[in-house]
């Protein structure tokens, strides 16, 4: 079923407003809350038969939509439209934090990120080859961690001292116990298939005041996806991370020895919740030199990460110029304090 | 601009790498004194060019004294006697001079400095330019020890007194080192964090409000202590008996000194 807001006062296509919040009309400047509109289909049930083609409610065109697809714009006359059989029972996210960032702001921020590349070949400091820009809600899952952690440790504090023609080493044994319970909130961990990993982590942190609950409206005229991994299937890769977390507070908690020698390391990790959330990326694809860069960028706070290409020329320029700076410092340096030679 | 300015530190860089070059007109004065005869002529010429370079350079005349005969007196009290004798020094009679003597008969070696070289070239850097030089006569290469003496002398006469002048910190290919470490982790992390950085820690997403600590403790067990002589400051072991120190000379001039047998 396919789910496509008009515009109560003159029938225009209506998509959601990043700087408003709301749900907005581009021609009559009609604003609606998104928080009053209705979401009972949630819990409504589509026939389990998966849909393969979705028409355009507005010009009867067909969406082209891949399985992941849940909501998107239509490429023939540019309506936002949700594809609400894939965003119900299951597959219904609970919550979502909306663009803040326009497509504007997000050019104008990613054209300015490539300026400031201080690595980056001139040319791709340019930033006119930008192919795409898209707006897109992906799917994470935000787990409710519990842990119990129990540790015993061997600790030495070790001093030295001179007592006549001797030097004494004396090294102080400590019997080291912890034990505690951490939780951790909302810990973010993409559900995409599609998204690198490794980008997505490092798009966090996202603000989580501006967390909403989930209604359809958020998701028009950008493109959204729906999960390819449940809960379950990312356990372990959240436990891994948690299992940091919790290791990194225990250290924290252990100071002022010398060394530390564990000798029992336990760590229980139990999920207590997850929550399924749509984020806000804004994807740009940037073709530079016959070859593709991808970058993300949050939503919502603007933060971009993505590998962009780097100059040997300034990687040289820089190398020489940091070398010879610090030689040439050490020189006076040395001429300072020892007289010149 | 950007571009412009590694050239120029590269360019600055090539400048302090070249040695100054500027010779100063020679003033045909003797600083070589091979009574003992160790040396060749074209030995003598290639080590009165180079003292007379470096001495004008350090302001101080670098004399080199040999003798196989000191008529009965020691080594010390024979450059003594040869300095008044002569009125050495570059500024002035009686002035600045670093001088190495050797005495081939009781095989001793005595280096010494007189007025800016007595202050330059205390008694603790005498011993380690002796020290450096002793292998070299000990095995008979004198043009060798007496043109380490040169150059060493002036490199010593150009760090403040008081400064360890072998400290490697003084030296170019530890800094160039130094430079090229601190440019490489420079260009690294930049090049590692042009593609976004992790920001978030184990801090995030902790909630204090459910985290805390239920039990904790730390327990003294024991102690156990080692002890090691402190090593000693004894530090002339090459060049056989060494030691010394400076002096007065007959005629009035004190100098700095160190000796040593070959």
């Amino acid at each position: 079923m396919v789910l496509h807001y008009k515009c109560p006062n003159c029938g225009d296509d209506m998509v959601f407003d990043s700087r408003s919040g709301k749900l907005a009309c581009h021609s009559c400047g009609q604003k609606e809350n998104i928080e009053d509109f209705p979401n009972e289909w949630i819990t409504a049930h589509f026939s389990d038969k998966e849909v393969q083609e979705y028409h355009c409610k507005n010009c009867g065109a067909i969406l082209l939509t891949d399985q992941d697809t849940t909501a998107t714009v239509c490429s023939f006359c540019g309506a936002g439209v949700v594809l609400l059989d894939r965003l119900s029972g299951d597959l219904a996210p609970v919550k979502v934090i909306p663009f803040t960032i326009s497509k504007e702001e997000a050019m104008q921020a990613f054209k300015s990120w490539c300026k400031g590349g201080i690595l980056t070949p001139k040319g791709f400091m340019n930033a006119d080859r930008i192919k795409n820009i898209t707006g897109m809600y992906v799917p994470f899952w935000l787990y409710d961690m519990k842990s119990k952690a129990e540790v015993n440790a061997t600790g030495t504090k070790v001093r030295t001292y001179t007592r006549g023609d001797y030097i004494y080493t004396e090294t102080k044994y400590y019997d080291i116990y912890r034990e505690m319970n951490l939780e951790y909130m909302k810990v973010p961990v993409d559900a995409s298939e599609k998204m690198n990993d490794e980008l997505m982590d490092k798009l966090e942190p996202y603000d989580y005041t501006q967390l909403k609950d989930f209604n359809t409206p958020y998701l028009t005229g950008y493109i959204a996806e729906k999960y390819n991994f449940t809960d379950k299937d990312l356990l372990s890769r959240i436990k891994s991370r948690i299992e940091q977390y919790v290791g990194a507070y225990i250290r924290s908690t252990i100071l002022g020895y010398t060394s530390i020698q564990y000798k029992n390391k336990r760590i229980d990790i139990e999920q207590k919740n997850a929550s399924y959330t749509l984020l806000p990326v804004w994807m740009v694809y940037y073709d530079y030199q016959q070859s593709e860069h991808t970058f993300a960028m949050n939503g919502q706070t603007g933060k971009i990460v993505g590998k962009p290409p780097i100059s040997g020329k300034k990687v040289a320029a820089w190398f020489s110029g940091i070398a010879g700076t610090t030689f040439l410092l050490l020189k006076i340096i040395t001429w300072i304090i020892g007289g010149g030679f | 601009m950007k571009k412009v300015i590694p050239v120029l530190i590269f360019i600055l860089l090539v400048f302090t790498c070249i040695p100054y070059t500027k010779i100063f007109a020679s003033d045909h004065k003797q600083r070589i004194y091979d009574f003992a005869a160790l040396l060749t002529e074209e030995e003598i010429q290639e080590l009165e060019a180079l003292s007379n370079k470096y001495s004008a350079k350090r302001n101080t005349d670098i004399i080199i004294l040999t003798t196989k005969n000191t008529e009965g007196r020691d080594v010390v009290e024979y450059m003594e006697d040869f300095y008044d004798k002569q009125a050495l020094g570059y500024d002035q009679p009686y002035g600045n001079t670093a001088i190495l003597t050797l005495d081939m008969e009781h095989r001793e070696v005595y280096v010494a400095g007189f007025y800016r070289a007595e202050k330059y070239l205390d008694n603790d850097r005498c011993e380690q330019i002796r020290i450096k030089i002793t292998p070299d006569l000990s095995s008979g290469n004198y043009s060798k020890a007496f043109y380490s003496f040169i150059k060493i002398s002036y490199r010593y006469m150009g760090i403040r007194p008081g400064m360890n002048p072998d400290n490697p910190f003084f030296h170019w290919m530890f800094q160039l080192f130094i430079s090229i470490l601190i440019a490489g982790v420079s260009v690294g992390i930049m090049t590692y964090n042009t593609g976004g950085k992790m920001t978030v820690n184990a801090n995030t997403y902790l909630n204090p409000k459910k985290s805390k600590i239920i039990q904790s403790w730390d327990h003294y067990i024991r102690s156990s202590v080692t002890r090691h002589r402190k090593p000693s400051n004894n530090t002339s072991s090459s060049g056989g008996i060494g030691g010394g120190g400076g002096g007065i000379s007959s005629g009035g001039h004190s100098h700095s000194g160190s000796r040593g047998s070959f």
